[in-house]
């Protein structure tokens, strides 16, 4: 029996070369986290960390290709994330006293308190 | 002898093709459910680093970077060997794809042995919640909360890594030795791969909220 290899399976380099481009992000993440980069330091390394989710889902977990309707269960996951996401930060950024606010010389923190 | 058999697809398909689309699906469904899964963990560690930065950023310093890291590479590597070994199958190349397969399962043991003893050094550090648990200065009443999620989290990760490893072994041992995994149809395999890449997708995002926390 001869069967056509399909195209995506194919070739090694692609994947060679992804797998380098998730190391570098790797790594650049590491000297994110020792620069001074206060509050940027975080979003920069889940930034990189969404680009290699990317990269991986594209090209390792095939999410070109058939069947088409893996795009939509893979929005799904993403997209009742942000409910879950956006309704609990609704419910925090209207508590008061939240996230607390640090003082140079103050307690180390404040508990924060629901309002009456 | 390979079972001919096996190229048949199971009554309700139409052919392989369909068969192996269907597990692949499957298998994003599956995914869904583990995204909101791990999402909901992640979330109630952001919520819980913006109530107490400082205390979290204290707590966190004790994690062992080096052990993070080196996992972060062995993970990622065996994702490109898993992929190299599902390429080896559709094209038929069966030496090649057991030999990927076979490192892929020794970088995942590799991970989980390092994770093993990253955890023998915590308990030396006294960061086990509940168990054995010293709190370090600055880290307040509530640095506990960061090592709950750290062992919560890590532990979760490493189970869902053993199910993939066993997965591995399961074709390595059953499915390749009678035969199922031929160039017509090698679903299986790419559904694991999925899943196995999946699991390295979490890491991805544990790493920074446990190592990458406060270094500078």
């Amino acid at each position: 029996m001869n069967i056509e290899t399909d195209p995506r399976r194919a070739r090694a380099l692609p994947f060679v070369w992804a797998w380098l481009i998730l190391l570098v992000l790797g790594g650049a993440s590491v000297a994110v986290a020792f620069s001074d980069l206060g509050m940027w330091a975080p979003i920069i390394q889940f930034g990189f960390a969404a680009i290699q989710t990317a990269i991986l889902f594209i090209l390792f977990m095939r999410l070109k290709g058939p069947p088409s309707l893996k795009w939509v269960l893979a929005a799904s996951g993403f997209v009742w994330l942000s409910f879950l996401y956006g309704l609990s930060m609704t419910d925090y950024t209207n508590r008061q006293g939240w996230p607390p606010l640090y003082a140079p010389n103050g307690p180390s923190f404040q508990l924060h308190q629901s309002r009456p | 002898m390979p079972r001919s058999i096996a190229l048949r697809p199971e009554i309700q398909y139409a052919n392989l093709a369909q068969q192996g689309e269907t597990a692949e699906f499957g298998m994003w469904v599956f995914l869904v459910n583990e995204t909101i899964f791990f999402g909901a963990l992640i979330f109630t560690y952001f919520l819980y680093r913006l109530t107490y930065p400082h205390e979290f950023a204290a707590a966190a310093k004790d994690a062992v970077l080096w052990c993070g890291s080196v996992n972060f590479g062995l993970l990622l590597t065996s994702s490109l060997t898993m992929v190299l070994g599902i390429n080896a199958a559709a094209q038929g190349r069966r030496r090649a794809m057991v030999w990927w397969l076979v490192a892929t399962v020794a970088l995942g043991c590799a991970f989980l042995g390092l994770k093993g003893f990253e955890y023998y050094l915590d308990f030396q550090d006294k960061v086990v919640p509940v168990i054995d648990y010293q709190p370090k200065p600055g880290e307040g009443r509530v640095g506990e909360l960061f090592w709950v999620f750290y062992w919560v989290a890590t532990g979760l990760h490493a189970i869902h890594l053993t199910v993939g490893i066993g997965l591995v072994l399961y074709v390595l041992l059953w499915k390749i030795r009678a035969g199922e995994i031929t160039p017509a149809y090698y679903a299986p395999l790419e559904v694991i791969g999925i899943y196995w890449s999946f699991v390295d997708t979490v890491w991805l995002f544990l790493f920074p909220c446990i190592y990458l926390v406060a270094r500078s």
